[in-house]
């Protein structure tokens, strides 16, 4: 019998047209709204869990202050100390590459004036691993003709972005004056400078994008930072790679507690922490995405509830009618309700399949012409629960939108839905 | 023991601020196989009487049944179950739905019944044959005219195979000659078929047909009359 209803129903959707359209059309925009935004937030989380694992993969954690992950810490990263040789000793781990960053008073060359250019720089140490074995840190930076990266080799050498470069009057192959902790300083050579005018690329560098004011860093060799500060605990952040067969949360876990044990104020995370972040971070933000497709939501269904009424008392005739031939109160409800349904579930699939397809689109548009850095990408993903639990939604959405008019409708004395004209 | 039962019924209904007294201690019988015409005046209380005979509506007082079954004592649900398996409607205003085919129309109240597809489809064709519209059968309402619409009204009213047919003012909405044709037709029916017929009528030429004439006036019966 239910399927002659969902028959009958689905005759009276086709009967009434234009009228099904706009209702249909109704529910599809605020459908099309949710699937929209809900694809697009799960775009932009593949997009943030594939650069995180690309940094990471399965094999690599990071020792941060505990602060920074805590979220007690709001500016940015934070110097920490810890005992390097502690974490190289940790069962499991392969490489340890770390990074410092420090404040120096750096001299460059003179302006067209004649003036010594100078100023307080942060001056960040890049240990050899960090350049042989992460380079997904460091990103495939471009640099300008002539110019090269650190190797481990290097003692006196900088690296330089193109603004710094300018400010200090500086040119490939000069040399300034880095003046660290006492009478520390060194003269380093200009090796490499960062070529400006790719800036996206040269932004995508983790270490680079570590420090508040980036442009103004000057990198050199992790030796020269012992030279220039001989304590050598001040890591902004160290990276560790596991040896194979490990699992990277049981060796974070018990770097973490050998670091404590000493007094470092540390934390140890991997991929599936960060990722845990993401995921809460896009939980807030789906939140706030689902009360505004809910807004629309509710309009579509506002929308069908006006166009079940219309439709109840335009058929308050037959309603008496199929009372008359023997349809029970709740068989007449059971029509209205899958008709409303119907129409929800209609709207539903196409604004399913356009949203999907215009977040597609949008994906392509933005992997396409929004030069995001290289090798990341803004990843389509059409989740079969979101697409199965919209459909039945929109099924639902129609059919409770029905409920009252259908109500009204079944519970219509037959002499008097006979009488209507 | 008659088919329908009706024993001092009273019928009351309100209209706005006023009682309407439509019945007002109405006894009547209907045996089975009869072909009955109720006639009389608007507001004798003939559509009231035809509500409470097709079991769509309850008496105020007084008792009615239908082979035996006391519509008092019957649930709602009850009364529409009794009344989708003996009880074949035919309005004057045709009443079909007009998103369904002339076959689909005339399997509605099986549906509701729950015969299976198969059976449901046969018997419709059947019927709609046995109406002279074998070759309409996906014709939607509009698409016929006044008189194969009432075909299709009395196809559909027979698709439960019911006791009762009960046709209000079947002709009021056709011309003479069309009135002509399907007052034979439900004569015939009713006749071959073995149903009872009540008819709510007006129309004296509908009223031939009957083996009985009973004429109501102010919610009474005033005259019966038996036809030879």
């Amino acid at each position: 019998m239910l399927r002659e209803f969902f028959r009958l129903a689905g005759q009276n959707v086709l009967h009434r047209k234009l009228r099904s359209i706009l209702a249909v059309l109704g529910v599809l925009i605020g459908i099309m709204a949710v699937v929209i935004l809900i694809s697009f937030g799960l775009s932009l989380k593949g997009l943030m869990t594939g650069e995180v694992a690309k940094v990471f993969g399965v094999d690599t954690f990071m020792v941060m202050d505990q602060d920074v992950m805590s979220g007690k810490h709001s500016g940015g990263m934070k110097e920490f100390g810890l005992n390097l040789e502690t974490l190289k000793g940790v069962d499991g781990v392969k490489t340890v590459a770390a990074v410092r960053q420090r404040t120096a008073f750096v001299e460059g060359g003179t302006n067209g004036e004649g003036n010594v250019q100078q100023g307080f720089m942060p001056v960040m140490g890049l240990s050899p691993e960090l350049l042989t074995d992460f380079a997904a840190f460091t990103g495939d930076l471009v640099f300008e003709e002539g110019g090269r990266q650190i190797t481990g080799t290097d003692v006196d050498a900088a690296v330089l972005r193109r603004e710094l470069a300018d400010r200090l009057g500086a040119k490939l192959g000069d040399t300034i004056l880095i003046a660290g902790e006492k009478s520390n300083e060194i003269t380093a050579t200009v090796i490499g400078i960062l070529a400006a005018s790719d800036e996206k690329q040269a932004e995508q560098g983790f270490a680079s994008s570590m420090s508040s004011s980036s442009s103004d860093t000057i990198y050199v060799p992790y030796a020269t930072m012992d030279l220039l500060w001989p304590e050598g605990n001040d890591f902004l952040v160290t990276v560790v790679r596991i040896l194979p067969g490990y699992d990277v949360d049981d060796v974070a876990d018990r770097a973490e507690v050998a670091l404590k044990a000493e007094g470092s104020r540390v934390s140890a995370i991997t991929s599936s922490d960060i990722t845990s972040v993401i995921d809460q971070m896009m939980s807030y933000i789906n939140i706030f995405l689902a009360g505004l497709a809910g807004i629309s939501l509710l309009v579509g269904g506002v929308g069908v509830m006006n166009t079940m009424f219309t439709s109840v008392l335009e058929r308050t005739k037959d309603i008496g009618v199929m009372k008359a031939v023997g349809a029970k109160n709740r068989h007449v409800l059971a029509i209205f309700l899958i008709e409303s349904g119907l129409i929800g579930f209609l709207g539903g699939l196409i604004g399913t399949a356009l949203g999907l397809g215009i977040t597609a689109a949008a994906c392509w548009g933005i992997n396409t012409f929004a030069g995001l850095p290289a090798g990341a990408s803004f990843p389509f993903v059409a989740s079969p629960t979101l697409i199965l639990a919209t459909l039945f939604g929109a099924f639902a959405l129609g059919a409770v939108s029905g409920l009252w008019p259908a109500r009204r409708g079944a519970r219509m004395p037959v002499v008097d839905a006979l009488r209507y004209e | 023991m008659p088919l329908l039962d009706l024993k001092g019924i009273v019928k009351d209904y309100e209209l706005g601020k006023t009682v309407v007294h439509a019945v007002r201690g109405l006894d009547l019988n209907i045996d089975r196989g009869e072909i009955v015409a109720i006639m009389g005046p608007s507001g004798s209380g003939k559509s009231t009487l035809m509500h409470l005979l097709g079991a769509l509506d309850t008496p105020s007082a007084g008792t009615a049944s239908l082979e035996g079954h006391n519509l008092h004592e019957l649930s709602e649900n009850e009364l529409v179950t009794l009344r989708g398996k003996k009880v074949g409607f035919v309005f004057q205003t045709f009443n079909l739905i007009q998103s369904l085919t002339a076959q689909k129309n005339v399997e509605l109240p099986m549906i509701f019944q729950g015969v299976r597809k198969s059976a449901r489809a046969e018997r419709a064709r059947a019927l709609l044959e046995k109406v002279g519209l074998g070759e309409r059968m996906k014709h939607r309402p509009n698409e016929l005219s006044g008189g194969e619409r009432q075909r299709v009204a009395i196809a559909r009213a027979l698709a439960n195979d019911p006791e009762i047919l009960l046709a209000d003012e079947p002709t009021g909405n056709l011309d003479s000659e069309t009135g002509a044709t399907i007052l034979e037709l439900l004569k015939k029916l009713s006749i071959d078929e073995g149903k009872t017929m009540i008819l709510i009528t007006h129309d004296p030429d509908a009223a031939a047909i009957a083996h009985r004439i009973v004429r109501l006036r102010d919610g009474r019966v005033v005259q019966e009359v038996r036809n030879a």
